[in-house]
């Protein structure tokens, strides 16, 4: 599929705004019905899990409907964990455009920091890693078929939320 | 050897140790003082008088299935190595070189059968023996080294029951089994739920969190919160519940929280026995949201119609004072890492029978990572709850809990019906309605707790 890096990188941006400003029926839109999100566990030090299906991951949903659920705990006002809501900045950078691979959608690899501030606590946190997104072409621009995040720093601290990567 | 100078530091006594349990069964009456939750002086003694000085769960044997397989952990504040030697004997040691005392096993888990240790490469073998130590010949030693002794220390004891590995620090334990008690009978409904016993799925999840061990301590027992705490949870539970009816496949995994009325409906227990070890249960009306459920028929031929209902049910055992296995729908096994006074590290993992299904294991993974994982659905509300705790308790003004009062009334001494079934002799259990969200379960645990720090405190 033909995108151009600059579009690509511009959907990412756009993904990390929508977040950092709780925009969540914006950021619910940029992802296709069916697609993934997967943030996979890490068996050892080097390598993480590798199969949903068989090995443990952090976060599993195989369509949109995971992503609308977290988006409707975090709306609930009834999770403690979520009221109120951390406060994020989204850093995407390192944007790269894979080879297309003929299947129809375009690979982007990036890196993230997420800054995390929790206003009880009033501490802060990095999470930070790598994510590759699928994209596919769609009459409103380009959407996401597939996100999966490398988190590197995965000892969480009390906990991570969606909006936290 | 000469003798240390005396350490002129201020510890709580014993006088001020007994008043922060206040145990008046005749009153119908326990409580927990608030410094127990606050006070670090408590939990230098809680390192040194309960973790350092009873047995400690340490890892599964089947996490060593091969000779010089290792897995690195820690008792308290100590850092251990658990090792399968040469010839496949298990053995635990503290993973402290003894020349200068730097950690000589780094990774978590791993094979190999000599290490070195980083610094000035003296090596160990998987017997813990010290086989090299680097230019010993030319070190100019005196005959005074040369008699010691350089292997890595042993911990004092180390046995294991079912697969479960426990150390102990302290030589000073009853023997392993006298420890556990009829806990057992709750690990064995953990162990053979698979014909071929139970494994870890791979990959692990640690989390920390901002409060006292001792809340998840009690938390893994505490029916009382479920619903109040996982309200969203149950919320999103439901919609899918609307959704999986509307079309006739479904994407996301069941729960036996789906229908939280059915669940309200049923009865909940508890059992609590010698040590601090307890077990919650309830009576699951949800048997077909167990990604067991599917291996029922095969259960019930194997361990019996009864045990296999058992196993079925939502069980939540602690053993006390670091290890636990959830149980609703998926399992967890979760390891208790005190930190300081506040602040835990858990480690995590799914546990599952081996060789069940691949539908089986998709599911128990989905139900697990919505549930158990602090990425979660379910227990970053818990974890923040206990922060909320720790930072309310910092009220100082304030000396008492009032949250193990709930169920005293229906507590009985010994075992009940549910005990006969299992053929348990706990010291004492309790049963009733799910909204009775029984607290008397935690009485267990802080009795072993006051008993093992009065015990030390007198030693030292
Ligand atoms: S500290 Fe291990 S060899 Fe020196
Ligand atoms: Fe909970």
């Amino acid at each position: 599929m033909k995108v151009d890096l600059a579009e690509a990188a511009a959907l990412l941006n756009l993904e990390a705004m929508l977040l950092d400003e709780q925009d969540w029926d914006g950021w619910l839109a940029l992802y296709e019905e069916n697609a993934e999100f997967w943030m996979p566990a890490w068996k050892s030090e080097t390598e993480p899990t590798a199969d949903p299906m068989k090995e443990l991951s952090m976060i599993y949903y195989a369509s949109r409907s995971g992503l609308e659920d977290r988006v409707q705990r975090i709306r609930s006002g009834r999770s403690v964990a979520s009221t109120p809501l951390r406060r994020t900045a989204h850093m995407v950078g390192n944007v790269i455009l894979m080879p297309d691979d003929g299947s129809g959608l375009a690979s982007v690899k990036s890196s993230f920091n997420v800054h995390v501030y929790d206003t009880r606590a009033k501490t802060q946190h990095v999470f930070f890693g790598r994510t590759t997104h699928r994209l596919a072409r769609r009459k409103e621009g380009l959407g996401i078929r597939a996100k999966k995040v490398i988190l590197a720093n995965d000892c969480i601290p009390t906990m991570l939320d969606i909006y936290c990567v | 050897m000469p003798t240390p100078p005396e350490k002129k530091t201020a510890r709580p006594d014993l006088a001020y140790i007994e008043r922060l349990i206040d145990d008046r069964p005749a009153d119908g009456w326990f409580s927990v003082h608030r410094d127990a939750f606050r006070d670090p002086a408590v939990f230098e003694l809680e390192m040194r008088h309960i973790f350092e000085a009873t047995w400690n769960f340490v890892g599964l044997d089947s996490q060593l299935p091969n000779p010089n397989d290792y897995l690195t952990t820690t008792i308290g504040r100590a850092p251990v190595v658990v090792m399968r030697d040469a010839e496949g004997r298990l053995g635990c040691f503290l993973n402290s070189c003894r020349h200068k005392g730097a950690i000589v096993f780094a990774a978590n888990a791993g094979n190999g059968a000599h290490h070195s240790c980083p610094y000035h490469g003296w090596t160990y073998d998987t017997g813990g023996r010290c086989i090299a130590i680097t230019s010993q010949r030319q070190g100019s030693y005196s005959p005074a080294f040369d008699a010691m002794e350089h292997n890595l220390a042993r911990v004092a004891k180390f046995d294991s029951y079912r697969g479960l590995l426990f150390a102990s620090l302290s030589a000073d334990v009853p023997p392993l089994d006298e420890y556990l008690g009829d806990a057992r009978r709750g690990i064995d409904l953990v162990v053979d739920q698979g014909p071929d016993g139970i494994e870890l799925v791979p990959g692990a999840v640690s989390f920390t969190y901002n409060a006292n061990w001792k809340f998840q301590l009690e938390n893994s027992s505490d029916t009382y919160h479920f619903i109040p705490t996982h309200t969203s949870y149950i919320g999103v539970l439901e919609k899918r519940r609307t959704a999986r009816a509307a079309a006739s496949s479904s994407t996301t995994a069941g729960s036996i929280y789906e229908d939280i009325g059915a669940q309200a409906a049923s009865r909940r227990g508890s059992f609590a026995f010698p040590h601090g070890h307890v077990l919650m249960w309830g009576d699951n009306p949800a048997v077909e949201a167990r990604p067991l459920y599917p291996m029922l028929p095969e259960l019930e031929k194997r361990v019996g119609k009864t045990l296999a209902k058992w196993m079925m049910y939502v069980r939540n055992l602690t053993l006390f004072p670091n290890v636990q296995f959830a149980e609703n729908a998926s399992m967890q096994l979760r390891i208790i890492r005190p930190l300081a006074v506040d602040r835990t590290e858990m480690l995590a993992y799914c546990v599952a029978p081996k060789g069940e299904s691949a539908q089986a294991r998709i599911k128990r993974l989905r139900q697990y990572e919505d549930f158990f994982n602090p990425t979660g659905f379910a227990t970053p509300d818990d974890t923040s709850a206990y922060e909320a705790c720790q930072r309310g308790d910092e009220a100082h003004t304030l000396d008492w809990q009032q949250g193990y009062a709930r169920g005293i009334g229906a507590m009985k001494a010994g075992g009940n019906t549910e005990a006969d079934e299992l053929g348990i002799k706990p010291d004492y259990s309790s049963v009733g309605g799910y909204r009775m969200g029984d607290e008397t379960i935690f009485h267990a645990n802080y009795r072993a707790w006051l008993e093992l720090l009065k015990r030390g405190i007198a030693r030292s």
